[in-house]
C-alpha cells in the first residue's frame, strides 16, 4: 500500500516538473502584461499535436521535436500577441478574457478537426525502459523529461537575469512606467514575453508526448494545472514555481490513486481554490 | 546666450480629458538648472510625465536640442537624451540596485564603457555597498540616490527630477540636494520639480512657478526668493 503511494508520488512529482515549465510560460505572460491568459494551455495541446505529426511524418523523435516547434511556438505566440493581445491591452479585463477564451476554443476546434477527436500517441520514443530503485520503477522518459524540464526552467532563469532583453521583461513586469522612462519599448517586451511564455509550452508538450498521449481536450486540463501551480507559487519566484509544480504533480497523482483517476481534474481544482482560499499571493510569492 | 535645451511651447495636457495643464510656455538653456515649483495638484508631475511622453500633450509643443519631440513614446524620447527620474522613484523593486543601473542606461548601453557606474558609486558610495541588495529593501534615502542616479547611468542631456526631497528626514533632504550641487557643478542641465521651495530656489538658476496648471510667475530664483507672493505662501515668511 505504501510503496503504491510512494511510486505515484515519484511519478507525480516528476510530471510536476514539466507542469513548473508550463506555469513559468503562464507567469511570464501573466507577470508582465498581466494577461489571464485562458489559452495557455491549448497551446501545450498543440505542442503535443505538432509533435505528434512531426513525429508522424517525418520521423523526429519526441525528445527533439522542440527544436522545431519551439520556434513554431515562438512564432504563433508573436502572431497571437499582435493580432489579438496587442488590441486588448487598453480595453476592458472581459475584453482580454473574451479574446483569450476565444483563442482557446479556436485552437480546440482546429485541432479536432485536423487530428479528429481521437487520443494520438507516437509509437516509440528514443528513451526506452525503466529505473529501479528499491521497491520503485522509475520511467526513463519520465525521468528524462523531468530533468529537460528543470534545465529549461535553468535556462529562463539565466535568460531573464543575465541578458538584457530579460531584464527589460523584469523591469517592465516590475514598473512598466519606470521601464519606459530607461528606453524599454513596451510593446516589443510584452511580444518577447507572449513568444517565450508560449514557446516553453512546445518543449512541455514534446517531453509529455515521450510518454503520453494527447486528445484535444487536454488544453482545460493543462490550462488549470499551470494556473494552480501558479497560484501555489505566486508571482517572481523561479524556485517556487518548481516546488509548486512538484506539489501539484504529486497531489495530483496521489489523490488519483487514493480515490479515483477521473477525479484528476477535480483535486486540482480543489487545490486551487484552496490555496486561493488560504495564501492568495502563493506560497513563494512577493509582496 | 546659451543654446536651449528644452523649449515648450503652449502645452496643455491631462488625464483623459481631464485637463491639467494650460497653455504652459517654458525654456530650459543648455548647463542650466530650472525649478519648476507649486503647490500639490499644480500640474508639476504631470508637466514632467508630458515632456518625457508617458502622456500625450493635448495640444502645443515641445522641443529637445531644437527637434520635436511631442508625441514619441517615452522610450523614444528617453534614447535622445532625457532622463525623468519619476516622483517616489519607482525603481524595480525586485532587481538589485546593480540592475537598477544597469538599466538605467539601457536605452544607451555603450556608456557603460564609458565608466559611468564607477562615477555613479564614488558619487553615491552608498549604492556600491549595497549594489548586490534587491531596490525594495532599501530605505527611503537610499532609494531616492539610486533614483537620481539610476536617470544619469545613460549619461542624459537634461535630467528631470520630480521632488527628490519627497517624504525624506530633513537631514536626508540636504544630502540629496548636495550631491544635485555636485551634478550642477559639473555642467548637468536640470529641470526640478518641487514643493520643498526653499531647496530649490537655493540651488536653481532660474524658477517658473505653476499654480492651477498655469505658470504665474517666472524670473531668477534670488529675484523670485524675494517676491512677497513667493515669501508668504511658499516660504511661510
Ligand atoms: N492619474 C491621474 N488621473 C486623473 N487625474 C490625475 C491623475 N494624476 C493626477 N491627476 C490630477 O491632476 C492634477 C495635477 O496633479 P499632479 O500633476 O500630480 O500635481 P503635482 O505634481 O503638482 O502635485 C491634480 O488635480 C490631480 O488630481
Ligand atoms: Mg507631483
Amino acid at each position: 500500500m505504501t510503496d503504491t503511494l510512494l511510486q505515484n508520488l515519484i511519478n507525480g512529482a516528476l510530471t510536476g516538473c514539466i507542469y513548473a515549465l508550463i506555469a513559468l510560460g503562464l507567469s511570464l505572460i501573466f507577470g508582465v502584461m498581466n494577461v489571464v491568459n485562458f489559452a495557455h494551455g491549448d497551446f501545450v495541446m498543440l505542442s503535443m499535436y505538432l509533435t505528434f505529426w512531426i513525429g508522424l511524418w517525418a520521423g523526429v523523435d519526441a525528445v527533439f521535436t522542440p527544436l522545431l516547434t519551439f520556434p513554431a511556438l515562438f512564432l504563433i505566440g508573436l502572431l497571437a500577441y499582435y493580432a489579438l493581445i496587442n488590441r486588448t491591452l487598453r480595453q476592458r479585463y472581459v475584453t482580454q478574457i473574451a479574446v483569450t477564451v476565444g483563442l482557446m476554443t479556436f485552437l480546440r476546434a482546429l485541432t479536432q478537426l485536423i487530428w479528429k477527436a481521437q487520443p494520438r500517441a507516437l509509437p516509440y520514443s528514443l528513451i526506452q525502459g525503466n529505473i529501479q530503485i528499491g521497491p520503485y520503477t522509475i520511467l526513463a522518459s519520465r525521468l528524462v523529461s523531468a530533468a529537460a524540464s528543470v534545465l529549461a526552467i535553468l535556462g529562463v532563469y539565466f535568460f531573464l537575469s543575465r541578458t538584457w532583453a530579460g531584464r527589460a521583461i523584469r523591469a517592465a513586469s516590475d514598473d512598466l512606467d519606470a521601464a519606459s522612462l530607461v528606453g524599454v519599448p513596451y510593446r516589443q517586451t510584452y511580444a518577447l514575453a507572449f513568444g517565450l511564455g508560449s514557446a516553453l509550452t512546445a518543449i512541455a508538450g514534446g517531453l509529455l508526448m515521450t510518454f503520453q498521449q494527447v486528445d484535444p481536450t487536454m488544453g482545460v486540463r493543462f490550462g488549470l494545472l499551470s494556473w494552480c501551480v501558479l497560484a501555489m507559487a505566486g508571482l517572481g519566484s523561479i524556485p517556487g514555481l518548481l516546488i509548486s509544480g512538484i506539489i501539484v504533480g504529486a497531489a495530483e497523482a496521489v489523490g488519483m490513486s487514493l480515490w479515483d483517476p477521473r477525479a484528476r481534474s477535480l483535486i486540482v481544482y480543489l487545490l486551487f481554490i484552496l490555496v486561493l482560499w488560504l495564501r492568495p499571493r502563493g506560497l513563494f510569492g512577493r509582496k | 546666450m546659451l543654446n536651449e535645451l528644452l523649449r515648450v511651447e503652449q502645452l496643455a495636457s491631462g488625464y483623459h480629458r481631464v485637463p491639467v495643464l494650460n497653455d504652459v510656455s517654458f525654456h530650459v538653456r543648455e548647463g542650466e538648472m530650472v525649478a519648476v515649483i507649486g503647490p500639490n495638484g499644480a500640474g508639476k508631475t504631470t508637466l514632467l510625465k508630458t515632456i518625457s511622453g508617458l502622456l500625450q500633450p493635448t495640444s502645443g509643443r515641445i522641443f529637445f536640442n531644437g527637434q520635436e519631440i511631442s508625441g514619441q513614446p517615452p522610450h523614444t524620447i528617453s534614447r535622445l537624451g532625457i532622463a525623468h527620474v519619476p516622483e517616489g522613484g519607482r525603481l524595480f523593486p525586485n532587481m538589485s540596485v546593480m540592475e537598477n543601473l544597469l538599466m538605467g542606461a539601457y536605452g544607451n548601453r555603450e556608456v557603460l564603457k564609458t565608466g559611468i557606474l564607477d562615477e555613479l558609486f564614488e558619487l553615491f558610495p552608498r549604492l556600491k555597498e549595497r549594489r548586490h541588495q534587491l531596490a525594495r529593501t532599501l530605505s527611503g534615502g537610499e532609494r531616492q540616490m539610486l533614483a537620481i542616479a539610476r536617470g544619469m547611468a545613460s549619461r542624459p542631456r537634461l535630467l528631470m527630477l520630480d521632488e527628490p526631497s519627497l517624504g525624506l528626514a530633513p537631514v536626508l533632504v540636504d544630502t540629496i540636494y548636495d550631491r544635485l550641487r555636485v551634478l550642477r557643478e559639473r555642467g548637468l542641465t536640470i529641470l526640478l520639480v518641487e514643493q520643498s521651495v526653499h531647496h530649490a530656489l537655493s540651488l536653481a538658476d532660474r524658477g517658473y512657478v505653476l499654480e492651477n496648471g498655469r505658470i504665474v510667475l517666472e524670473g531668477a530664483c534670488a529675484e523670485l526668493s524675494r517676491n512677497s507672493h513667493i515669501r508668504q505662501h511658499y516660504l511661510g515668511l
